[in-house]
């Protein structure tokens, strides 16, 4: 006999994640759920972003890491609330993790919340945590082709950070080639270009993400 | 690797519905995943065997259907299927669209005695 069930496989994150999107609504606390691959930069943004942005909202920290707090530790010194989630393994967080951790902050004197997710450019985009929205960063080193072959992340995320732009000199990446495919997938998207070591159009990043914290508020 | 954590959630609404319907034995699970979630079949298929090894489920076959993506143009109401990553109307190259399937990660139904 078949019995019907319909329904979504992930319901039991899905759920998870609408309590927690209507508590920070509650609370008015942008959640950035930040994608991308190992070693493209997601920690040295938000030490940027620390820098520029400590002094005008009150920021809070949720470090995904599969083991160690190697992320957090470099994060300490701005002095803003981190906690991190070892995943043990796991590919990426999801609602439950975040729901769990919340209860760490004090909401009410945070006006966003930055999730650096497990790095890696496809298990994060399936799992909803609750984010306001997903921001996808990717660096130069990781070549142009990346948009057509993770075309999930690029249609969900609200912007693109290309980030290592000090390196385009010494590779084969192709600004225009990289452009083409990401109009291709998503040509609504904003695409910020960066380098956090270097500094340059950072000034622009942190125009945007203030825009969307003021907007939430 | 998201094949494992989706093939628990998938497992436990196996079991959960077996055990409900008094099942003792699961013979195949209807599912549908859309293609922009990247499941590798045969890595899903391991995963869940793997999930419901020593259980009523065990061996049960899984039948996947692989939705393609589809997008309704809010600037002129057309709906088309998005061929070769291209999401751009066919009808009038609008780019806001509205996706109307491709992400799916849904159990339709179980078969068993």
């Amino acid at each position: 006999m078949e019995i019907k069930i319909m329904k979504n496989i992930l319901d039991r994150n899905q759920n998870k994640a609408a309590e927690v999107r209507s508590l920070l609504e509650s609370k008015k606390v942008l959640m950035v759920n930040l994608i991308s691959s190992p070693g493209a930069g997601k920690t040295t943004l938000l030490e940027r972003t620390c820098e520029a942005l400590g002094s005008k909202f009150r920021i809070g920290i949720i470090e995904g890491d599969i083991t160690t707090d190697r992320d957090a530790q470099r994060l300490k010194k701005y002095n803003v609330p981190i906690v991190v989630i070892n995943t043990e393994g796991g590919c990426h967080l999801d609602s439950h993790s975040i729901s769990k951790v919340l209860g760490s902050f004090d909401l009410d004197s945070l006006d966003v919340l930055f999730v650096e997710n497990v790095g890696n450019l496809i298990c994060p985009s399936q799992f909803d945590l609750g984010e306001t929205f997903k921001l996808a960063l990717v660096s130069i080193a990781e070549g142009d082709d990346k948009p057509g072959k993770y075309p999930m992340l690029f249609r969900e995320a609200k912007a693109v950070l290309l980030n290592k732009t000090d390196l385009i000199p010494y590779t084969n990446f192709n600004s225009d080639n990289f452009k083409s495919d990401l109009k291709r997938i998503n040509a609504q998207i904003p695409l910020i270009e960066i380098s956090c070591t270097r500094g340059e159009g950072i000034d622009k990043w942190i125009e945007w993400i203030s825009d969307k914290i003021k907007i939430s508020r | 690797m998201h094949e494992i954590k989706i093939a628990e959630d998938l497992s436990a609404i196996v079991l959960e519905t077996a055990g409900r319907e008094n099942l003792t034995k699961v013979t195949k699970v209807n599912i549908s995943f859309g293609q922009l979630v990247q499941i590798v079949p045969d890595i899903f298929r391991f995963a869940f065997s793997e999930t419901v090894r020593d259980s009523v489920a065990e061996g049960a076959e899984v039948n996947i259907e692989i939705v393609p993506v589809k997008m309704k143009c809010m600037n002129c109401g057309n709906d088309f299927q998005v061929a070769e990553n291209r999401f751009t109307c066919n009808n009038c190259d609008s780019t806001d669209l509205s996706i109307i399937s491709g992400k799916e990660l849904f159990i339709k139904s179980i078969e068993g005695e």
